[in-house]
C-alpha cells in the first residue's frame, strides 16, 4: 500500500479511529527521521528476548563440572560416574573451559564445584561467557516457594508446582512463573501491561512472537503480534490480486474493506467474537508493519541458515525499525524445539547445541552492530532439565537445570545460583529421585525479577509481574535477587503503575 | 423392536421412569417437529418414533460438517432424503475403503518400475529407492477424494490428533510408518478403545515416537546405571486415557476435602508403569536393542523380548560364556494407579502389558476424558457436563455391557441433542469450535467438488503445510497442533471456557490462511503435483483445478444472491447472516461483468466474481466458527 492509498483507506473509514491516530503518528515519524538504526546516546529503549527450548533440554550436558582432582574438585569424574553412557565425553579436556566462573552460593546452597566447561560444540557461548556478555543460572526451575531439601519436598508442607515433570505444565510455568495455577498470564505479558505506556504507538504490539501464540507474551491487556522469520514488507498481510486483473488495486481495497467489515461486527458467540477480534487487530497491524519494514537497513552480521538463527535475525531487523514502530519497550519470543531426548541424547545434542551457540553469538553481534547491545537482554528457558541417569540412550523428565542470560547489560562470565553436586546419595538433599531429579535452588521468579527491574518495572510493581516473588525476595536498594544484571547504566524505576498485585 | 419405522436415537432420560419424553427440535432441524421417545430400554437409551424427523438443507449440511471433512451439495441433498440415523448406520456398516500403506507401496513400485525403464542397468528396487514422507499425503488425499466412508475419515483424523504420532521424529522420511499408523487408526475408529490402545502400544511408529522401542529393564550392574524410559508411561496416561486429575463422569474434576483437584498419578506411578513397557522391539529384530531393518519394520506389530541377549549378536569376539545375558523385560511387581501388576517370570512379561492396559482402560476417567476430546473434535469445544456425561455413560456401557465401544460413542456424540440442536448458543455462547486450518482446506476441496477425469490425484500438500502448519501426522509434538484445554484471551477466557483451535490463530496464521485461500481459489492452484522421481513427465490430469463454470450463470447481478446462498449452505451451513451476505454481495456487484448478446456472462469476469465470493465466505467469522 502506498501512502496515497493508505490515506484514502483511512478516509474510507476502513480503520478504527484509534488505529488512525497511531498510524498517522508512525507515518509522521517516517518522514521526519534519518539514520534510524543507530542508537542515539541515552536512547530509552530496552528489549527482552526469550528463547524457549521446548521439550526439556538436558542442560546438565550444556554446563558441566570439569574438575578432576580426586579429594578436591572432582566434578568431572562425579559427572561421568553418574551419567554413564550420557556423559558428553570421557575426557574433560574435550570440553570448552570457562574462565573463572565464580560460582558461589544461593539461599544456603553452595556451588558444588569451582571449574566448569560448556559442551564442545558451543564455542560461541564459551566466547560470550569469557568476554563477559553471558552468564549461566544454575539449578533454576519452577518453584512456588523455596524447598530446601527432599524431606521438605515429600512432607507436603511446601507448595509444589502443578504437574511437575509434565511438559505442558512445566513449559507453561516457565512462561508464567506461577506454578500453582493453570490460569495465569505470562511474565512477558504482565511486564508489557506495566510498561506499554512508554511506547508511543500501539499499532503493533510491543510483544512480538516468532512462534505464534504463547503464554509468555500474554498479559491482561497485551497480546502478541506474530510474524514470520521472513521480515520483508512484501511478506506482510494480504497477497495482491494478479496485476492482469482489471482494477486489481481497487479490488484489493474492496476486499480489505469487506474483510474489515465482516470482522468488525459484534458477534454474540464468544468464539466468533474471539476470532473476529484477532482478525481485526491483525488487519489493522499489517499496513503499519509493512511500512516500517521498508526502512530496515542493511545488516552485515552474518547469521547461519538455521531456524533459530533466522528467527533471531528477524528480531534484529524488527529492532532496527523500533523508532518507526514507536517502540521503546519490546519483548520477543522464539521457540527452538526438539529437546525431548528420551533417546539418542548425545547425537541430538551434538546436532542442536552448535545451532544454539552460533545463533546466539550472531544475534549478540548484530545488536553490537546496531549499537544497542546494552539495551537487549536475551535469556533461555526450557520445560525442565532431565534425569541425570540414563534410560539406555537418553534421559527422562526432571526439574531444576541450567539456563543462559546474554547481553551487554548482563554481569557476564558468572554462574549465578548454585550448581548441584553430581551425586544421588542421601548426602545430596536436593535430589528427590533415584533417577537424579534436583529440586531447583533458584526460582524462575528470581531471574525474572532481576530482568524486570532492569527492564524498568518499579520495585512496587514487581508483585504484579511476579505474584510469588515475596516468597523469595523483597527489594531494597542495591540488593538484587541474583546480581545478574548491571544496573550502573539503568536506574531503578520509580514510576509506579496503578495495577493491583496479583495473587493466585 | 427394530423396524424401518424406528430410528434408534439416544435421548437420555433424566428420569428413570418409563414415561414418554417429548423433545422439540428447533430451527436447523425441522421447525417445531416434535418427536416422542418410546422408552423401552434400560440405562437411559431410548428409541424414537420419528417419521417426521428429517433434516432440512441447513441441518443436513450442519450434520455433515461435524461428521465428515466437508459437505458436498449432493451429500447434503441425499441426507435430506435419507435421514441422519440411516446415514450413520450406512457409515458404520462400511469397511475401511482405502489402504494407505498399499497405495504408498503402489506409488513406490511405480517409481521403481519407471526408473528401471529409464535406466535398465540401474537395478532399482523398493529397497534401494527412497520415497519421501509426502507419499503418505498423496495417499491420504487420494483416499479422501473417493472415500464413501466419510465418517470413518473424520473420526480417524480426530484420533490422529488425540493419539499423536508425528513425522517430526525419527521416521520423518518414511511414508510407510505414517500410512501404517493411519491405517491402524482407520481400522480401529469404530472398534473398541481397548483394542485401539493395544494397537497403538504395539505400533512401531508410536514406540519410536515415544521412545519405548528397545526399552530395557533396570540395569545397574557392571558399571551400568540404566532405568526404563518413562516417556510412554507418562503420555499414555496424561494424553491418551485418563489425564492429570480424577474426573467425575461428567468430565468435571473431583475435589478433595480442601477443594483441590486430585492428581491421578505421581512420579512413582510413572516409574512403575515404565517398567511394564520394557522388552519391546521390532518384529524382525534378532535381539532387544537392534535397529530397524528396513522401511517396513515400521508396519509390523512389535515383538516382545523377555531377555536381552544382544551380546550374542554384537560381541561376536566374546566367548559365549562371557556374553552378558540380562533381563530385557523388568521383573517383579509394578504398582500404579493403586493397582498391581503381579510378579511373573519375565518370559510371561507380555501379560504385564495387557494387565497394565486393562488397568488404564478400566480407570473411571477414560470415559469422560475420551468423550470430551471426541466431542471437541466433532462438535464443540465446550460441551456441557450433561453432554459429556451422556456420552461417557455410553463409553462405560454401550447398552450391551460393553465398555469402550467407539462406534456407540461416536453415534452418541453426533445424535446428542446438544450436537443436533441448532443455535445452542442461546444457552451456551461458547458453542461450536473454530475450524482447524487443515479442515478449512478440506472443506474447500469438498465444497467445490474438486475432481478430474483420471480419478488420480497427486497432492503432496507441502506448500499447504508451510502455510497452515497442519496436515495429518505432522504435529509439532505429542501435544498436538493445539491443546484441548487452551484458553485464548478475551471473552472466552472471561467466560471460563476453552478454545483449543485458537492456539493456532494469530496475526501470522490469519494472513497465511487468507493467502492460502488466495492461492487455491483465486489463483486456482489447489493441488501440488510433484514429480516422484527426476524426469517424470508432468501429469496435468493428476493436478486438477476448481471448475465453477456451471455456476457462471449465477454471476449475473440478479442471480448473485443465489450463488452466495448456495455456497453459504455448502461451506458455512447457511450461517452467514443477511447483513454479512450483503457486504459480500456488494463487493461482487461492484466487480466488472459483461454479458454477451445471448445473455451469457463473460467467463473470465464471472469466474473472478464467484471466486471472490467464496473467498469472502471462507474468511467470515460465521464460517470459521462451526456451530
Amino acid at each position: 500500500m502506498n501512502r496515497r492509498n493508505f490515506i484514502k483507506n483511512v478516509g474510507c473509514g476502513a480503520m478504527g479511529s484509534s488505529t488512525l491516530l497511531s498510524s498517522l503518528t508512525s507515518l509522521g515519524a517516517l518522514n521526519g527521521l534519518t539514520n534510524l538504526n543507530k542508537n542515539a546516546p541515552g536512547e530509552d529503549y530496552k528489549a527482552i528476548v526469550c528463547i524457549l527450548f521446548s521439550g526439556g533440554m538436558d542442560s546438565f550436558n550444556l554446563l558441566m563440572p570439569t574438575g578432576t582432582a580426586v579429594g578436591g574438585d572432582n566434578g568431572f569424574n562425579e559427572y561421568k560416574a553418574l551419567r554413564t553412557d550420557l556423559a558428553v565425553t570421557q575426557d574433560a579436556a574435550n570440553l570448552l573451559a570457562l574462565n573463572n566462573p565464580q560460582c558461589s552460593s544461593h539461599r544456603g546452597k553452595n556451588c558444588a564445584y569451582s571449574a566448569y566447561s560448556v559442551h564442545p560444540q558451543m564455542s560461541g557461548i564459551r566466547d560470550l561467557f569469557n568476554s563477559g556478555k553471558l552468564s549461566f543460572v544454575s539449578n533454576i526451575g519452577t518453584l512456588v516457594e523455596p524447598i530446601a531439601n527432599a524431606s521438605e519436598f515429600k512432607s507436603s508442607l511446601k507448595k509444589v508446582p502443578l504437574g511437575i515433570y509434565s511438559h505442558s505444565d512445566q513449559i507453561m510455568q516457565w512462561q508464567t512463573s506461577v506454578p500453582q495455577s493453570r490460569n495465569a498470564v505470562g511474565v512477558g505479558g504482565r511486564m508489557a501491561d506495566i510498561l506499554n505506556a512508554n511506547n508511543t504507538n500501539n499499532g503493533i504490539s510491543m510483544n512480538i512472537s516468532l512462534a505464534g501464540k504463547n503464554i509468555f507474551q500474554r498479559g491482561q491487556m497485551i497480546s502478541e503480534y506474530s510474524i514470520s522469520d521472513n521480515v520483508d514488507p512484501n511478506n506482510v498481510g494480504l497477497q495482491s490480486f494478479p496485476s492482469y486483473w482489471s482494477n486489481s488495486g481497487l479490488l484489493q481495497e474492496m476486499r480489505t474493506h469487506a474483510i474489515d467489515s465482516l470482522v468488525a461486527k459484534t458477534y454474540a458467540n464468544l468464539l466468533q467474537k474471539t476470532y473476529s477480534t484477532t482478525a481485526k487487530e491483525s488487519m489493522a497491524s499489517f499496513a503499519i508493519f509493512k511500512e516500517a519494514l521498508k526502512r530496515v537497513p542493511t545488516i552485515t552480521t552474518s547469521f547461519p541458515n538455521t531456524s533459530l538463527a533466522k528467527d533471531l535475525a528477524a528480531i534484529t531487523k524488527v529492532i532496527s525499525v523500533r523508532q518507526q514502530l514507536g517502540a521503546k519497550r519490546q519483548i520477543f519470543f522464539v521457540n527452538y524445539g526438539g529437546w525431548d531426548m528420551h533417546d539418542g541424547l548425545l547425537g541430538g545434542l551434538n546436532s542442536k547445541l552448535p545451532i544454539v551457540s552460533q545463533a546466539m553469538k550472531a544475534f549478540y553481534d548484530s545488536t553490537v552492530e546496531l549499537g544497542i547491545s546494552e539495551n537487549v537482554t536475551t535469556y533461555t528457558i526450557s520445560d525442565f532439565a532431565r534425569t541425570l541417569t540414563s534410560n539406555g540412550n537418553g534421559s527422562d523428565h526432571a526439574w531444576g537445570g541450567n539456563n543462559m542470560v546474554m547481553g551487554g547489560a548482563v554481569n557476564g562470565g558468572r554462574i549465578f545460583g548454585a550448581y548441584p553436586k553430581m551425586d544421588l546419595s542421601s548426602g545430596n538433599n536436593s535430589n528427590i529421585s533415584f533417577r537424579g531429579n534436583f529440586i531447583p535452588t533458584v526460582s524462575t521468579d528470581e531471574m525474572y525479577a532481576e530482568l524486570a527491574l532492569w527492564y524498568g518495572v518499579s520495585p512496587s510493581d514487581l508483585c504484579y509481574v511476579l505474584p510469588n516473588l515475596g516468597n523469595f525476595y523483597s527489594y531494597s536498594p542495591n540488593n538484587y535477587p541474583l546480581g545478574l544484571m548491571n544496573f550502573s547504566q539503568t536506574p531503578i524505576s520509580t514510576t509506579n503503575h496503578p495495577l493491583d498485585c496479583l495473587t493466585y | 423392536m427394530k423396524s424401518i419405522l424406528f430410528f434408534t436415537f439416544f435421548v437420555i432420560s433424566l428420569q428413570s421412569s418409563f414415561s414418554q419424553n417429548t423433545r422439540t427440535f428447533g430451527k436447523g432441524n425441522i421447525k417445531g417437529v416434535s418427536v416422542n421417545a418410546s422408552s423401552n430400554t434400560t440405562n437411559g437409551i431410548k428409541t424414537l418414533l420419528s417419521t417426521g424427523y428429517m433434516p432440512n438443507p441447513k441441518a443436513s449440511s450442519r450434520f455433515l460438517s461435524q461428521a465428515t471433512l466437508g459437505p458436498k451439495l449432493s451429500e447434503i441433498q441425499a441426507l435430506q432424503n435419507l435421514g441422519i440415523e440411516p446415514w450413520l448406520n450406512q457409515q458404520f456398516a462400511m469397511n475401511p475403503s482405502f489402504n494407505l500403506q498399499a497405495y504408498v507401496q503402489g506409488l513406490h513400485q511405480n517409481m521403481v518400475d519407471s526408473l528401471n525403464l529409464q535406466n535398465p542397468a540401474g537395478n532399482y528396487t523398493l529397497d534401494n529407492v527412497f520415497i519421501d514422507d509426502w507419499a503418505f499425503d498423496v495417499a491420504w488425499f487420494q483416499a479422501n477424494m473417493h472415500a464413501n466412508d466419510r465418517l470413518r475419515w473424520k473420526v480417524s483424523l480426530a484420533l490422529s490428533e488425540i493419539f499423536v504420532t508425528s513425522r517430526i521424529s525419527a521416521f520423518d522420511g518414511n511414508p510407510y510408518a505414517l500410512a501404517s499408523y493411519y491405517d491402524m487408526l482407520n481400522k480401529n475408529a469404530f472398534g473398541n478403545y481397548r483394542s485401539l490402545i493395544d494397537s497403538i502400544t504395539y505400533h512401531p511408529a508410536m514406540s519410536v515416537y515415544l521412545t519405548y522401542i528397545n526399552n530395557h529393564a533396570t540395569d545397574t550392574t557392571g558399571g551400568k546405571h540404566v532405568f526404563p524410559d518413562e516417556n510412554y508411561a507418562r503420555e499414555i496416561m496424561q494424553l491418551f486415557s485418563i489425564g492429570l486429575y480424577e474426573l467425575n463422569t461428567n468430565g468435571t474434576e473431583k475435589k478433595d476435602g480442601s477443594d483441590k483437584s486430585i492428581p491421578t498419578y505421581d512420579n512413582d506411578d510413572i516409574a512403575n508403569l515404565a517398567k511394564v513397557f520394557t522388552g519391546l522391539s521390532w518384529s524382525n529384530s534378532r535381539y532387544l536393542g537392534e535397529n530397524a531393518i528396513d522401511k517396513w519394520s515400521y508396519t509390523k506389530r512389535l515383538k516382545f523380548f523377555p531377555v536381552d541377549s544382544s551380546e550374542k549378536y554384537t560381541k561376536l569376539w566374546k566367548k559365549p560364556i562371557d556374553w552378558r545375558i540380562v533381563n530385557g523385560h523388568e521383573p517383579g511387581i509394578k504398582t500404579f494407579l493403586n493397582q498391581t501388576v503381579i510378579s511373573r517370570p519375565v518370559q510371561q512379561g507380555e501379560q504385564d502389558i495387557q494387565d497394565a492396559l486393562n488397568i488404564i482402560f478400566n480407570h473411571p476417567n477414560v470415559g469422560p476424558f475420551i468423550s470430551r476430546r471426541l466431542i471437541q473434535h466433532l462438535v464443540s469445544s465446550n460441551p456441557s457436563p450433561e453432554f459429556i456425561e451422556r456420552v461417557a455413560k455410553i463409553f462405560n456401557n454401550n447398552g450391551s455391557n460393553v465398555r469402550g465401544d467407539l462406534k456407540a460413542v461416536v453415534r452418541a456424540i453426533l445424535l446428542d441433542p446438544e450436537a443436533r440442536d441448532c443455535c445452542g448458543e442461546k444457552e451456551n455462547t461458547a458453542y461450536g469450535h473454530l475450524r482447524e486450518p487443515f479442515l478449512r482446506y478440506m472443506n474447500l476441496v469438498n465444497g467445490l467438488e474438486l475432481s478430474n477425469q483420471s480419478g488420480i490425484y497427486r497432492n503432496v500438500m507441502v506448500d499447504l503445510y508451510n502455510r497452515l502448519e497442519q496436515k495429518p501426522l505432522y504435529s509439532p509434538s505429542v501435544f498436538n497442533f493445539y491443546q484441548p484445554g487452551y484458553v485464548p484471551d478475551g471473552p472466552i477466557q472471561e467466560a471460563g471456557k476453552v478454545g483449543p483451535e485458537f492456539q493456532m490463530l494469530n496475526s501470522l496464521s490469519f494472513s497465511n490462511y487468507m493467502n492460502g485461500l488466495h492461492k487455491w481459489l483465486i489463483s486456482n492452484d489447489p493441488v501440488e503435483f510433484w514429480g516422484m522421481f527426476s524426469n517424470e513427465t508432468y501429469k496435468p490430469d493428476q493436478d486438477p483445478k476448481f471448475d465453477i463454470s456451471a455456476d457462471f450463470v449465477l454471476s449475473k447481478n440478479n442471480r448473485i444472491r443465489e450463488f452466495l446462498d448456495k455456497y453459504n449452505l455448502i461451506l458455512a451451513q447457511g450461517r452467514i447472516n443477511q447483513e454479512n451476505m450483503a457486504i459480500i454481495e456488494n463487493v461482487l456487484l461492484s466487480m466488472p461483468l459483461t454479458i454477451d448478446v445471448n445473455g451469457v456472462p463473460d467467463p473470465t469476469l464471472a469466474d473472478r466474481r464467484l471466486r471472490m465470493g467464496i473467498f469472502l465466505i471462507m474468511i467470515s467469522p460465521d464460517y470459521l466458527i462451526n456451530r
